[in-house]
């Protein structure tokens, strides 16, 4: 062999064998590294915190720290992403922030630790919507779908089965949920919108858009089917295999007709669309429309008469953690729950899972404009300060109890998911 | 160099703009709009015109620390520019006398390219859970994980970058005259003196292009990174992240501040060479050593 | 080499070969043989004649968006590298014109992605620009989301990998050949067809690999530039892969994987490039 092959062997050993050292080693040789430590002292209160940028605000991150001495070190990733890291780098993260929907598919990898609901301060006065599925004054509300309550419990510590029944461990610690709508721009429609059918209505021809993750894509899509009086669902999030058909061939020939301007995937593009003039007309996510009416956009979060789609999410813990970073992640999420934290999510537009904390740490004004349907007092104000709303406005779809109350389904993966995806990669390639 | 330019030069150069002015096209409406108000949005119309998002970047708001992931992908896009260089460099010399497995090597590069990156970058989660779990049982006490930016990082990338590497090693080393090395050898050089002082010479212009080619992959890698990285980001990974929530025009300045550093750099780096290269011509040219 | 490739590559690869074979159900895999994430691939292929079947409809979209970017970015690529090798002369220009080129691609993906919209969207400057000079009245609506705008991105982004092989093994050309040629009285077509190609073949066929490869494989810019609508051999697999259905996904990388090896073996079989090493 010649010289250049010994050469090449020794790099590859020192540079893959060696792993970091040696590559640290290599590079430090160019004079491009200044060096960081990979492995952090065990000394540190430090979560890692695995999640979507939606629930990562900085300022929380800032006032954990402060109040807690923990230190979130945010990992964030596109929502397909953090369900794919949970099954392909369980030892990657501690605290994993994550919708209830996808509890089905990530608690029987067994990466989930089942958490000790007798260690969560709050437990008991976080919102029935969670543990009963009905609203703080009684009242049920829809729970076609994944809805929290049916994933919320595990039957023993290490088991994978979901319970009935309330029991004293828990998968999910609900933080953070909203109930969503179909986003539209009112002055380029010029008409009241009052149900989803709307979304395929051939006026809006190439102006409408949907979500392109399948879970919630085909909800959005039967609440249009069962508005049109197509078909009426026994469950939404759960179809027969002729449920589906019957849902993707209604899609499939509003794709052909043209009807969708593109599919979004991430918040910024719902928000770049909507923004842009290229849909008028589309899912979105409460934040999502804030955002669009910030940059002097008019844009509405419609209330539609047939109700919302609703989300949760919350935290799962690891289960490669353990010792004192298990004791830190019940802190945190007790932190969490306890106030100030909910009172941020509020102020965004979202719901915070323990109500009466979040109002202690509200203004009258702002609990009225946000949770109560009222018309604010003076401006109201986003987290980091920039007005939001002027004096005088209402939250579009009014209170909370009007919001929640009319949920209609939840986010679901359904037992025939596999098939759904099949028929949606189908739809795609009509 | 006095000759006369023939046409075919002007039509080809204005092609070559052409193509230059279409490899910027979205730039142009990152740079613009990285002047956005500070109410602006990422797209059209412009709110305002304001410098507050290039203050955004070096203030390092929000929620992922930028700065530190740009840090993060210049170091391993260093090192894989490194490793790339030096395995490509010789596998490429390897390959110019047939080797046992030769073929084999070359159909692996290939499926390299062609798999999913989202599928070797599963592949290769999956194999390193698997180390994770032997590790563990093996009775490492505090063990994590192996995975990080530079172990399972820095191999999914060089399965990305090493391809390339490779295939444009087979266009340089095309119809190589053979004769120069062995003069060198007739004149008593050892391999690796051949090497240095005939072969990497000629080769070099290319070679430093590989590299680049090798940076520029890894620096703008997403799918493969996607289930790799461990606990720490790259600056792509952790921009598709932000894109899940509120994001603001502070990226296209991050853009516009990448593009206005690099042109700095090449132009101060042209500068330098052209000022050597009148120095050389002074002193007497040294043809394979013009440019570094 | 071979040792990165085995450690990063092949056993990743043999492992996603085995878990393509294991069966699942909507919420686990299961690790038992079954060849169900083969066989539902190719669901309805046999009951819908003669209809095509949706991976045979992806599979011909995925090629027909490849053939038209293959197409494209050769002419482009030949054109760019033809002017970079023989009439830009020194290598310091040459450099310094491979780096303008290289500039862009420093700038995140992700970030260039989002700046399609204002630069082709209703409201983005092309249109305004078209508006304003008076040549269109209402917005050109397929300049985004739409087969043209797929094509257009992939063309933008893989030319570069076109012209770097290209470029190399034009510089290896003998310029003495060149001259010869005119000297025997060649016109300059005739130069190029019967001396520059030939000798350039190498470089192309490098080029046209990794671009083949890549388009095969690509979902992120067929995803964003399409509007999610167009469908794509890799696009196929991500939605398999975000369901959490790996077997399935692993099991259409490894028939992506297959053909597109036909591919570049067929074009290996042309050409070999290895040969005049």
């Amino acid at each position: 062999m010649s010289k250049s092959s010994k050469f090449d062997r020794r790099i590859s050993r020192r540079s893959v064998l060696k792993g970091a050292a040696g590559a640290v080693g290599l590079a430090a040789g160019s004079g491009a590294i200044t060096g960081f430590p990979y492995v952090r002292s065990a000394d540190a209160k430090v979560l890692r915190y695995l999640g979507t940028a939606v629930n990562e605000g900085d300022e929380i991150s800032k006032k954990c720290l402060a109040d807690t001495g923990i230190k979130i070190e945010y990992i964030t990733a596109t929502t397909d992403d953090v369900t794919k890291r949970v099954i392909t780098q369980p030892n990657s993260f501690d605290v994993l922030d994550t919708e209830y929907f996808s509890l089905k598919k990530l608690v029987p990898s067994g990466n989930i630790f089942a958490l000790d609901a007798k260690k969560i301060k709050e437990f008991d006065n976080i919102t029935p919507v969670f543990t009963k599925g009905q609203l703080p004054t009684g009242k049920k509300i829809g729970d076609q779908g994944t809805a929290p309550w049916k994933v919320l419990y595990l039957e023993g510590a290490n088991s994978k089965t979901f319970s009935k029944t309330p029991t004293e461990f828990v998968t999910l610690i609900p933080t953070v949920y909203n109930a969503d709508t179909l986003g539209i721009r009112p002055d380029l429609i010029k008409r009241p919108i009052s149900s989803w059918t709307e979304l395929l209505n051939p006026e809006f021809k190439g102006k409408a858009s949907i979500l392109n993750i399948p879970s919630i894509g085909i909800m959005d899509a039967a609440m249009v089917v069962e508005a049109s009086g197509q078909h009426t669902y026994a469950d939404k999030g759960n179809m027969t295999k002729a449920e589906i058909d019957l849902t993707m061939k209604i899609m499939t020939e509003a794709k052909k007709a043209g009807q969708f301007r593109a599919f979004w995937k991430d918040f910024n593009e719902s928000v770049n669309l909507m923004a842009s003039g290229e849909t008028v007309i589309q899912s979105m996510w409460s934040p999502a429309v804030t955002k669009v009416r910030s940059m002097g956009i008019a844009c509405t979060f419609q209330p539609l008469k047939e109700g919302y789609r609703s989300w949760a999410s919350g935290f799962c813990v690891s289960k490669a953690v353990s010792g004192p970073k298990l004791d830190w992640a019940y802190e945190f999420v007790n932190w969490y729950l306890s106030g100030w934290a909910g009172a941020y999510l509020n102020r965004q537009g979202y719901y915070s899972a323990v109500l009466s904390t979040a109002k202690a740490n509200m203004t009258a004004d702002e609990w009225g404009y946000w949770m109560e349907g009222k018309a604010a007092v003076g401006d109201i104000k986003a987290p980091d300060g920039t007005i939001l709303e002027k004096a005088g406005a209402t939250r579009d779809g009014g209170s909370y109890d009007e919001r929640m109350g009319a949920v209609a389904c939840w986010n679901a993966v359904m037992d025939e998911n596999d098939y759904m995806v099949r028929k949606w990669n189908e739809f795609i390639a009509a | 160099m006095g000759e006369k330019r023939p046409r075919s030069f002007y039509l080809l150069a204005a092609f070559f703009t052409a193509y230059v002015l279409f490899l910027y096209g979205p730039m142009f409406a990152i740079y613009i709009l990285s002047f956005q108000g500070p109410d602006g949005g990422l797209t059209f119309p412009m709110n305002g015109v304001s410098l507050v998002w290039f203050g955004k970047v070096f203030s390092g708001s929000g929620i992922v620390d930028i700065g530190a992931a740009f840090k993060r992908s210049l170091q391993l896009g260093l090192v894989v520019m490194v490793c790339t260089v030096a395995l490509s460099v010789s596998a490429g010399m390897a390959f110019r006398r047939s080797f046992r497995g030769a073929t084999f090597l070359f159909y692996v590069a290939i499926a390299s390219l062609i798999m999913p990156s989202i599928i070797t970058s599963l592949g290769i989660a999956l194999e390193f859970r698997l180390l994770d779990d032997f590790i563990i049982k093996s009775g490492v006490g505090d063990w994590t994980t192996a995975m990080g930016l530079f172990t399972s990082g820095l191999g999914a990338h060089l399965t990305w970058t090493l391809p390339f590497g490779l295939l444009i090693m087979f266009a340089i080393f095309n119809r190589f005259d053979n004769r120069l090395e062995e003069a060198a050898r007739d004149l008593g050089a050892t391999p690796w003196q051949t090497f240095r002082h005939v072969v990497l010479p000629i080769i070099l212009p290319s070679v430093v292009g590989i590299g680049l080619f090798g940076f520029t992959l890894s620096w703008d890698e997403l799918a493969r990174s996607s289930q790799t990285i461990g606990s720490v980001n790259t600056l792509p990974l952790d921009l598709q992240g932000l894109t899940t929530t509120v994001t603001k025009p502070d990226i296209y300045a991050l853009g516009t501040l990448t593009s206005a550093v690099s042109f700095l750099v090449i132009f101060l780096a042209l500068v330098v060479i052209l000022v050597l290269q009148a120095r050389q011509r002074r002193h007497g040219s040294d043809a394979g050593k013009g440019m570094v | 080499m071979m040792l990165v490739f085995s450690l990063f590559f092949l056993l990743p690869l043999l492992l996603v070969t085995i878990v393509s074979a294991w069966d699942y159900n909507e919420y686990e895999m299961i690790p038992a043989f079954s060849m169900r994430g083969y066989s539902d691939t190719f669901e309805g292929c046999i009951a819908d004649l003669p209809n095509l079947c949706t991976i045979l409809k992806t599979y011909l979209k995925t090629l027909k968006l490849c053939l038209l970017t293959w197409v494209l970015t050769l002419l482009i690529g030949f054109t760019v590298a033809y002017f970079l090798a023989f009439h830009v002369r020194s290598k310091t220009w040459q450099i310094v014109l491979t780096l303008l080129c290289t500039i862009p691609f420093w700038t995140s993906n992700v970030i260039r992605m989002i700046a399609w919209i204002p630069l082709l969207g209703r409201n983005g400057l092309v249109n305004r620009g078209l508006e304003g000079a008076g040549l269109i009245h209402q917005p050109l609506e397929w300049l985004l989301f739409s087969e043209f705008s797929v094509v257009l991105a992939l063309v933008h982004l893989f030319t570069f990998f076109m012209v770097v092989p290209i470029f190399n093994s034009m510089i290896r050309i003998d310029r003495r050949l060149i001259e010869a040629a005119y000297d025997a009285g060649a016109t300059g077509w005739q130069t190029l067809v019967n001396i520059i190609i030939p000798l350039a073949k190498p470089g192309i066929v490098i080029g046209s690999i990794f671009v083949i490869t890549i388009v095969m494989g690509d979902f992120v810019t067929i995803g964003v530039m399409g509007g999610q609508q167009i469908a794509s051999a890799g696009k196929i697999i991500e939605a398999r892969l975000n369901a959490l259905q790996f077997p399935a996904a692993a099991a259409n990388a490894v028939i992506l994987l297959g053909i597109t090896i036909l591919i570049i073996s067929a074009l290996t079989r042309i050409v070999d490039i290895r040969k005049e090493l």
